[in-house]
């Protein structure tokens, strides 16, 4: 008879434990605690941590050096205010980027209601940041122009997706995230996500048309 | 001719190193932190100026029920001057509906009502149950 009852509770708890997903350990649980006790140097850790990427998300998103300042400002803020809420249900990475996507795409909302800013307005980060210059082409000075000319082209078709679109592109081209964690940050399904891409992809290959027409 | 998607990825791609100017995180924790300050001290302000009126509000004593008083109208008085009037709505003009009354059917007659049994000794008195 007991053998029966332990039989009965393994049927129940087995589809459980085959099911659960397992998540590995958030390797800034440590910081995270600390920067919960009040520590600030440990959220300074977390801001040193994940300021670049956060910075190039918020970045290719504005456009715009000025706004993505205030606008880091203002979702580590958010963060250190809310860190008493974060109970540990997704990694902080994925916490502060859904805080950093949410505060970056209502800023884009007001914006456009603001001001219709002109293209003009906008950075060109291409043209600016020697980073971005192709080493491969060094030697070939004539290729290298061709190909900022084709990235100022680039980032103005990016300029004209929507907001989701372009986020979409920003989070699967540049930040080399998969559609499944695009999908999370969203809270939308990969179908979603997928279909996104393919439309901004259709959009950007047509921007270009002309230009790679000529270039190569 | 379009560039392919594994193209336009590569191109992009180029954007993934985008990042800040050397310093520039030493200068932004040093303003996160100079406005974190700002905002505890505005809020422990605001605590205090609060604190503080609500120990003299204690402090009146009996008259305090008559300052509450006075606020209360008061808070009515400026409610009921700024809550906005009644617009008059327009009197839309009736239009005549016409549309035909169907009778409603005559139920057909209960023919199993005549082979009831209502004699006396089957119907009982009203108010008593005859068993």
């Amino acid at each position: 008879m007991p053998l029966r009852v332990c039989n009965f509770s393994l049927l129940l708890t087995t589809p459980i434990l085959m099911f659960r997903q397992t998540r590995p350990p958030d390797p800034d649980q440590d910081l995270v605690t600390r920067a919960q006790q009040g520590e600030t140097r440990a959220f300074d850790a977390l801001i040193l941590k994940y300021g670049d990427r956060l910075y190039g998300l918020v970045y290719n998103m504005t456009s715009h050096k000025e706004d993505t300042h205030d606008l880091l400002q203002e979702i580590f803020a958010r963060a250190y205010q809310s860190l008493g809420k974060f109970r540990g249900n997704s990694a902080f990475y994925t916490w502060i980027y859904q805080i950093a996507v949410n505060l970056t795409l209502n800023f884009l909302k007001k914006r456009k209601r603001r001001t219709s800013l002109s293209l003009n307005d906008m950075d060109s980060p291409v043209q600016q940041d020697p980073a971005l210059i192709d080493t491969t082409h060094e030697a070939n000075p004539e290729k290298q122009t061709n190909l900022n000319e084709l990235q100022i082209k680039l980032n103005e078709a990016m300029r004209k997706l929507s907001d989701p679109h372009r986020m979409v592109v920003t989070m699967f081209d540049i930040q080399g995230m998969s559609h499944g964690e695009i999908a999370k940050v969203l809270n939308t399904s990969e179908g979603t996500i997928r279909s996104r891409l393919h439309y901004a992809h259709l959009q950007l290959q047509s921007a270009l048309q002309d230009s790679w027409e000529e270039r190569f | 001719m379009k560039p392919s998607v594994e193209q336009l990825g590569n191109l992009l791609a180029l954007q993934r190193d985008e990042r800040p100017e050397e310093g520039y995180w030493q200068g932004f924790l040093c303003e996160f932190h100079q406005t974190q300050r700002e905002r505890v001290v505005e809020k422990s302000g605001l605590m205090n100026g609060l604190g503080r009126i609500s120990a003299w509000f204690s402090d009146l004593g009996p008259s305090k029920w008559a300052y509450g008083a006075g606020l209360a109208y008061a808070a009515v008085t400026v409610a009921f001057f700024l809550t906005p009037r009644d617009v008059e709505k327009e009197n839309t003009p009736a239009s005549p509906v016409s549309y035909e009354v169907v009778s409603p059917p005559t139920p057909p007659a209960v023919e199993q009502l005549n082979q009831l049994d209502l004699s006396p000794s089957t119907q009982g008195n009203i108010g008593e149950q005859v068993f």
